[in-house]
C-alpha cells in the first residue's frame, strides 16, 4: 500500500510528530534501524576500548596502565581495580568477559540484524514497515534497558561480570557472591541485562519474520527476493529458536544466585572463601553448557549471516553481473541455518562427555562447512567476470572474502576433537573467531554501511577518508589476528592476563618443554598489542567520516546513485514514512545486470514491464 | 500509513499479521518450556540423591488441570461470539476464562504458601526431617524458648526457632561491605533490649596525605591533641584537616558513620593508588631506560615500589570500626548470614557474609519443629554406596541416640513403622510370590520410600492406631490414613483432631551443629523444587499475562469492537491460541511433576 493511498487514514501522521515521537520512541522501521545502529557502533568502540586496556597488560606485564589510557578511570575506581596502576587478573577477567559479551550481544547483533534487518529488510521486500510497528520500538528500548544493566554494572562495588562471556557455573554462580544484595552484583545484573536482550531479540525476530513472510509487495514470490532477504530471515529463525534455551540458563543461573537454589551446583562444591557450599547440590554444571550452548552456537550464525547478506548485495551492484549460484547461496543459507542447531557440543569436547557423542557432534561440524563453502564459494565466483568497480563499499566486500576464508578454514581443525584436545581455550580459537567476526563480520557490515549510507542520508562518504579507514584496517586486523593462530598451536592459553609470562622457562638450561614455547612466541604479544592500538586509531576515519559526510558530504545525483536493481533504491532519498510514492511490485529478480535482451545495463527489479516488448524470459545462465 | 494484512488474510500464506506473529511466538516458548523440560530429565538423571517422587498434593493440580481445560473451552467460546458479533455472549465466555484463570492462580497460591512455610532439615548424617518451625523467644538471661502457642501473632521478640543466638560484646564492621540492612537489624535488637553500639576505641580515619604526618610520634601527638579538644562533649564524629575523620571511643553506631567513614577511607585508598602509580610508573621508565629493547617479563623482577618513595604522601587506611554492645546482649541472626558455617558450639567468633565480624559467645540455637515427616532414603542410599546395611546406620543414627532428648518418641514410631513395612512385606509375598524359590528372593519387595520414609499420613495413620489399639495388617489399619481432601495443600498443622487429640507430629530440637542444610520447601531444597518452581512459577506468569491481555479484551475493547469487529475477533483469536498453549504446558507439567 502507498504512501499516497494512505494519506486519508490516520490522523497522527498527517501532522509533523515532535522530536521525541519521531526519534527516539518512533516506530518508524528506519529511524529503529539508525537508532540500533548508532547504538551499536557506540558499544563496539566501547568494546574494543575494554580490549585495548586488556592488550597492555598482555604485551607490557607488571607495568601500570599509561596515563593515554587511564584518563578515562576515576581515581577512586582505578584504587579498587588497579594494583598500583596495573591491571590485576580480577580485572583484566572483567573486562575479558565483558568485552565479549558486549561486542557479541550488544555490538554485532543489534547491528547486524537490527540495525540493517530493519533498515534495509521492508525496503528490499517492498512494504511500507514492519508487521507490528509498536513491537519494533519495544524491541530497541529492551535493548536499550539491557545494555543499560551491562553498563551499569561496571560501577558496582563488585564490579561488572568476571566470569568470561560463557559465564559457566560454577565460576559464574559463586563469583560476587559475597554482595549481600545480589541485584547489585554485577554477575547478576548480567543475568537480568541479557534477559532484557534475549526478549528483545525474541519481539525483533518475531516481527522481522512476520514481515518477510507476509507483507511482501506483489510480484516479490520466494526465489526474486534479494539474498539479503533470504539471510535475514534465517537469522530471524535462528535467534527464535535458539535463545529460548539461554534464557532458561540465565534464569536457572538467575534463581542458583538469588535463592540459593542448585541447578546448576554439585555436591559437595568447596570453595576458599565459604568452605562447603551449604546447597543441597545434586546439580551439574554440565547443564548449562548445554543451555549455553545450544544458543551459543546459532548464535556465532546470527553473527556471520547478517555480514553475507551485506555482502552479497555490495558485489552484485559493483560488478554488473548477477550473483553467481544465488538458488544454491539460499538452499545452503536454509542448510547452515538448519545445521546450526545440531553442532553446539563441538564447544564441550573436553567436557568428558565420551567419544561416541563427540563423534556425532564432530560430524555435523564437518557437514556444516559445505554449506559454508558453497557460500563463500558463489560470492567468489560472483566476481568472475565482472566489470569491477573498485569503490569503498566494494573494498570491504572483496576483503570480507578472504578474510571469512580465513576464519572458516582455522575453525575446520577446531572441528575434530582430536586436534581440539590441543586447541581448546588457546589462542588459535581466539585467532579463529576474531578472524570470522573482526576482519570478517564487521568488514561486510562496513561495506553495507557505505553502501546504504547514501540512501539513508542523500549524501556520499568521503572517498578518501574511506581508504583511509579501510587500508590500515586491513593490515592491522592481520597483524593483530594471524600471530594469535601460531600462540595458539604453541599452547598459549585464551585467558591469560599477563601474556604468559607466569609461564616461561626460568633457568637458561630448562628442560621445560611448554616454557621453552612459550618464550619462543611470547615477543609476539607487543607487536600484537600495537596492532590493536593503531586498529583503533583507523577507526578515527570512519568516525569522521561519518560525521562530516551526515552534514558536508557529495549530494547524490538521483535516488539511486550506485545504479542497483533491488527495491530500496526505488524510494525518494532518505525514504519517507510509507518508504514508497507509488505502487510497488517486483516485476523480475534481484540481480538483472547485464541482461542479453535488455538495452541498459542494469534492469531494476521495480521498473514494470514495457507493454510493447515480448514477455521476458527469466534469465538462467550469468550473462557473459 | 496503514499496514497491510492486518485485518484480513494474505492470500497466498492464508494468514493475517498476528496470526503468523503468535505462531512464531509459540514455536520460542516452545524452545522455552522445552529447554525446561530437558532441564527436568538431565538434573532427574543425574540426581546423586533420592528423587521426590510423588511427593506433591495431587488433589490442587488435578483440579487445576480440568480448570484450565475448561477455560480453553470458553475462550473458544468468547471468539466464536466475537466472529458472530454477539458482545454478551463474548462478555459471559470471556470472563468465565479469566475466572478460571483466577481459580488456577488461588490453587496455586495455597500450594505454595504450603510449601513456603514447610521446613525441611538435612542432617550431617544425611537424615531429613520435615516439619514447622516453632516460634522463639529470648529470657532475660538470653537463652531461647520455644514459644508454645496456638497462633503466628508476630511479638516484638518472637522469632523463627531456625536462627542463631549469638551473645554479642563486640561487633566491627568493614566500611566498604558493611550491609545496611543487617546493621539496622542489629541496631533494632540492640535497642528491643537496651543496650548500646558505641566505638570500642578513639579511631582516626585519614583521607588526605597532609593529614597524615608521617613520624608517627608527631602523628600520635596530633591525634591525642584532638582527643583533648573533643573529650568533654559527648562522644561523636568530628571532621578535621582536608579530608579526615575522628570517631571518638563511645560514639554511637549508625549507618551515616559508616558511609561517613567509608567515604574518608576511600579517599585515602585512591590517594595511596594515584603516588603508587606515579612511582612504579616512573620506576619502570627507569628501567626501560636502562635496559633498553629488553621486554617487561626480563626486568618485572628488578621494578618495585620502596617504601622511601611513599613517604609523606601516603596514609595508613582503617577499613573496619569496632563496635562494643554496652551491656553485651544476645543477637538473633539468620543463619544464612553467617561466612564461616557452621559454627561450633560455643564459637567465640562470628564471621559474617558482609566481612561484619562478631566477639562474643554462641548460645544453644538448635532447631526447633513439630516434625511431620522423618525420611532416611538419602541415608540408606549413602549406606548402600558404602556397603553398609541401612537398617543398621539408621538406628544409630543421631535421632535415636540419647544425644536426642525426644528419643523416645522417635523409637515409638519406628517400631511402629518397621512392624507395617513387615505385614506390607508379607502381603507382597502372598500376593506376587517369589521370583527365585530356592534364594527366597521376592518379585515384588516394599518401595525405598515406603521403607525409609515415615510421612505425615504415616504419623497420622500410626498415631490413629495406637490411640484405638489397632495393630498394622489388621483391615481398619488402612482405614486410618488421610485422605486427599484432608491434607489439601499438605499437612495441616492446624488441623483440630491432630492439635487436640492425636498430637502425631513429634517434637525436636536439633542442634545447629548437625544440620547440613535447612530451608523451606523453596528451590534451595533441592533440585527437584528448584525445578518444579521454576517450571510451575514460569508457567504461572504466563498464566497471569494470558489473563491480563485477556481481560484487556474483556473491559476496554468495546470501542474497538464498535469499529473494527473483525480485528478484535482477531486479536481474541490470537490471545486464544497463545491461551491454548498455556493449556498445554500444564497438561505436560501436570502428569510430569505430580504424577511421575
Amino acid at each position: 500500500m502507498s504512501a499516497e493511498a494512505a494519506a486519508e487514514d490516520h490522523d497522527d501522521h498527517h501532522h509533523e510528530l515532535p522530536f521525541w515521537r519521531k526519534y527516539i520512541y518512533s516506530t518508524d522501521h528506519k529511524v529503529i534501524g539508525i537508532q540500533y545502529g548508532v547504538t551499536a557502533l557506540l558499544f563496539l568502540a566501547f568494546g574494543f576500548f575494554l580490549m585495548m586496556v586488556m592488550r597492555w597488560s598482555i604485551a607490557y606485564p607488571e607495568e601500570p596502565l599509561p596515563g593515554w589510557m587511564s584518563w578515562v578511570f576515576s581515581e577512586e575506581w582505578k584504587a579498587r581495580w588497579l594494583q598500583d596502576g596495573r591491571l590485576t587478573g580480577e580485572t583484566y577477567n572483567m573486562f575479558g568477559a565483558m568485552h565479549g559479551t558486549i561486542m557479541v550481544f550488544l555490538g554485532i547483533v543489534p547491528l547486524g540484524f537490527a540495525a540493517f534487518g530493519n533498515f534495509v529488510t521492508p525496503l528490499q521486500i517492498g512494504t511500507v514497515d514492519m508487521a507490528f510497528p509498536k513491537l519494533n520500538m519495544v524491541s530497541y528500548w529492551c535493548y536499550g534497558v539491557g545494555g543499560l544493566l551491562m553498563l551499569g554494572s561496571f560501577f558496582m562495588e563488585s564490579g561488572a561480570a568476571k566470569s568470561g562471556w560463557t559465564n559457566y557455573s560454577p565460576l559464574a554462580n559463586f563469583a560476587d557472591g559475597q554482595i549481600i544484595n545480589q541485584f547489585l552484583a554485577g554477575q547478576t545484573q548480567w543475568l537480568l541485562g541479557m534477559v532484557f536482550l534475549i526478549t528483545s531479540s525474541l519481539l525483533g525476530a518475531i516481527n522481522f519474520l512476520t514481515t518477510i513472510i507476509n507483507l511482501r509487495a506483489k510480484g516479490m514470490t520466494w526465489m526474486r527476493l534479494p539474498f539479503f532477504v533470504w539471510a535475514i530471515l534465517v537469522t530471524g529463525f535462528l535467534l527464535l529458536l535458539a535463545f529460548p534455551p539461554l534464557e532458561v540458563a540465565a534464569l536457572m543461573q538467575l534463581m542458583d544466585r538469588t535463592v540459593g537454589s542448585s541447578f546448576f551446583v554439585p555436591t559437595g562444591l568447596y570453595t576458599k572463601t565459604a568452605g562447603v557450599i551449604e546447597a543441597s547440590g545434586g546439580g551439574s554444571p554440565l547443564l548449562y553448557q548445554h543451555l549455553f550452548w545450544f544458543l551459543g552456537h546459532p548464535e556465532v550464525y546470527v553473527l556471520l549471516i547478517p555480514a553475507i547478506a551485506c555482502v552479497a548485495e555490495v558485489i552484485p551492484v559493483n560488478t554488473r553481473k548477477p550473483l553467481w549460484g544465488y538458488k544454491p547461496m539460499v538452499w545452503s543459507i536454509l542448510c547452515v541455518g538448519f545445521l546450526s542447531f545440531v553442532v553446539w557440543a563441538h564447544h564441550m569436547y573436553l567436557t568428558g562427555m565420551g567419544p561416541v557423542i563427540s563423534t556425532w557432534f564432530q560430524t555435523t561440524t564437518v557437514m556444516i562447512s559445505v554449506p559454508s563453502v558453497i557460500l563463500l564459494t558463489s560470492l567468489i565466483i560472483s566476481l568472475w567476470g565482472g566489470s569491477i568497480r573498485f569503490n569503498v563499499p566494494m573494498l570491504w566486500a572483496v576483503a570480507f572474502l578472504p578474510m571469512f576464508g580465513i576464519g572458516g578454514i582455522t575453525g575446520l581443525p577446531l572441528a575434530f576433537n582430536l586436534v581440539d584436545l590441543h586447541l581448546h581455550d588457546t589462542y588459535y580459537v581466539i585467532g579463529h573467531f576474531h578472524y570470522v567476526v573482526a576482519p570478517g563480520v564487521l568488514f561486510g557490515f562496513f561495506a553495507g554501511i557505505y553502501h546504504w549510507f547514501p540512501k539513508i542520508t542523500g549524501r556520499h562518504f568521503d572517498t578518501f577518508l574511506g581508504h583511509l579507514h579501510f587500508w590500515p584496517s586491513l593490515i592491522f586486523m592481520n597483524l593483530l589476528f594471524f600471530p594469535m593462530l601460531v600462540q595458539g598451536m604453541a599452547g598459549f592459553h585464551r585467558r591469560w592476563y599477563n601474556g604468559g609470562d607466569a609461564y616461561l622457562a626460568k633457568a637458561e638450561d630448562s628442560v621445560n618443554v611448554f616454557g621453552n614455547t612459550v618464550a619462543e612466541w611470547i615477543y609476539l604479544n607487543p607487536l600484537m598489542s600495537w596492532a590493536a592500538w593503531l586498529l583503533a586509531l583507523s577507526q578515527v576515519p570512519f568516525v569522521i567520516n561519518l560525521v562530516f559526510s551526515i552534514r558536508w558530504g557529495k549530494k547524490i545525483k538521483n535516488d539511486n546513485p550506485w545504479d542497483a536493481t533491488t527495491l530500496e533504491w526505488a524510494t525518494p532519498t532518505p525514504p519517507p514514512h510509507g518508504n514508497f510514492t507509488f505502487d510497488v511490485g517486483a516485476y523480475r529478480g534481484p540481480y538483472e545486470y547485464s541482461r542479453d535482451d535488455h538495452e541498459g545495463d542494469f534492469f531494476p527489479q521495480w521498473e514494470e514491464p514495457r507493454k510493447d516488448k515480448p514477455a521476458e524470459e527469466p534469465v538462467k545462465e550469468p550473462v557473459k | 500509513m496503514e499496514i497491510p494484512f492486518t485485518v484480513t488474510a494474505r492470500k497466498d500464506t492464508g494468514l493475517f499479521n498476528a496470526k503468523v506473529g503468535i505462531w512464531l511466538f509459540l514455536a520460542s516458548e516452545v524452545m522455552l518450556f522445552g529447554g525446561l523440560f530437558s532441564g527436568y530429565v538431565f538434573l532427574r538423571i543425574y540426581a546423586d540423591y533420592p528423587w521426590p517422587e510423588r511427593t506433591l498434593p495431587v488433589l490442587p493440580g488435578l483440579i487445576n488441570t480440568f480448570v484450565l481445560i475448561g477455560s480453553s473451552v470458553t475462550v473458544v467460546f468468547a471468539w466464536a461470539s466475537l466472529k458472530m458479533r454477539q458482545w454478551r455472549r463474548f462478555q459471559v465466555f470471556m470472563s468465565l476464562t479469566i475466572a478460571c484463570a483466577g481459580v488456577f492462580l488461588i490453587l496455586k497460591g495455597i500450594e505454595y504458601k504450603a510449601k513456603w512455610e514447610h521446613q525441611a532439615v538435612r542432617m550431617d548424617d544425611f537424615a531429613v526431617i520435615e516439619g514447622h518451625t516453632h516460634k522463639a523467644e529470648l529470657d532475660e538471661k538470653g537463652h531461647m524458648h520455644v514459644a508454645h502457642g496456638h497462633g503466628e501473632e508476630e511479638h516484638g521478640t518472637r522469632f523463627w526457632a531456625n536462627r542463631l543466638i549469638f551473645k554479642t560484646e563486640a561487633a566491627s564492621f568493614s566500611l566498604v561491605r558493611a550491609y545496611e540492612p543487617w546493621v539496622d537489624t542489629m541496631l533494632e535488637q540492640a535497642k528491643e533490649r537496651h543496650a548500646e553500639l558505641v566505638a570500642s576505641e578513639d579511631v582516626f580515619l585519614y583521607g588526605h596525605p597532609a593529614d597524615y604526618p608521617a613520624p608517627e610520634v608527631e602523628r600520635k601527638a596530633a591525634e591525642q591533641k584532638l582527643i583533648g579538644e573533643h573529650k568533654n562533649s559527648k562522644p561523636s564524629q568530628h571532621r578535621f584537616g582536608k579530608n579526615s575523620l575522628y570517631v571518638a571511643k563511645g560514639t554511637p553506631l549508625n549507618y551515616r558513620l559508616l558511609e561517613k567513614a567509608r567515604g574518608v577511607f576511600v579517599a585515602g585508598r585512591a590517594g595511596n593508588a594515584k603516588v603508587r602509580t606515579r612511582v612504579l610508573r616512573s620506576k619502570w621508565d627507569v628501567a626501560h631506560a636502562e635496559h633498553p629493547g629488553k621486554p617487561n617479563w626480563e626486568i618485572a623482577d628488578r621494578v618495585k615500589i620502596e617504601p622511601a618513595d611513599l613517604a609523606g604522601k601516603v596514609v595508613g587506611l582503617t577499613p573496619a570500626l569496632s563496635f562494643d554492645l554496652k551491656p553485651a546482649i544476645p543477637l538473633v541472626l539468620k543463619r544464612s548470614w553467617i561466612r564461616n558455617r557452621p559454627l561450633a558450639a560455643g564459637a567465640e567468633k562470628a564471621s559474617l557474609r558482609d566481612d561484619t565480624s562478631l566477639t562474643g559467645h554462641l548460645e544453644d540455637s538448635p532447631i526447633a519443629l513439630a516434625v511431620d515427616a522423618v525420611d532416611f532414603r538419602f541415608m540408606a542410599m549413602k549406606a548402600e554406596e558404602a556397603d553398609k546395611n541401612p537398617m543398621t546406620v539408621i538406628e544409630r543414627s543421631w535421632i535415636f541416640s540419647e544425644k536426642n532428648a525426644h528419643a523416645e518418641d522417635f523409637k515409638k514410631v519406628w517400631e511402629l513403622h518397621k512392624k507395617r513395612i513387615k505385614k506390607v512385606e508379607e502381603h507382597l509375598v502372598d500376593k506376587y510370590g517369589y521370583k527365585d524359590e530356592a534364594k527366597k528372593i521376592p518379585d515384588r519387595v516394599p518401595t525405598e520410600t515406603e521403607r525409609y520414609r515415615i510421612g505425615w499420613k504415616d504419623l497420622v495413620q500410626y498415631a490413629r492406631a495406637q490411640k484405638m489399639g489397632v495393630e498394622p495388617g489388621q483391615k481398619e489399619f488402612a482405614k486410618l490414613r488421610p485422605t486427599m481432601t484432608e491434607g489439601f495443600a499438605g499437612p495441616n498443622h492446624k488441623n483440630k483432631e491432630y492439635t487436640e487429640e492425636l498430637h502425631p507430629f513429634l517434637e525436636l530440637e536439633i542442634p545447629h551443629q548437625k544440620v547440613s542444610l535447612e530451608s523451606k520447601f523453596t528451590p534451595k531444597w533441592n533440585t527437584y523444587y528448584a525445578i518444579y518452581f521454576t517450571l510451575t512459577g514460569l508457567h504461572g506468569l504466563h498464566v497471569v499475562g494470558g489473563a491480563i491481555v485477556l481481560s484487556y479484551y474483556l473491559f476496554f475493547s468495546k470501542g474497538l469492537y464498535r469499529r473494527n469487529p473483525e480485528w478484535l475477533a482477531n486479536r481474541v483469536e490470537v490471545g486464544g491460541l497463545f491461551w491454548h498453549f498455556v493449556d498445554l504446558v500444564w497438561i505436560f507439567l501436570f502428569p510430569i511433576l505430580y504424577l511421575m
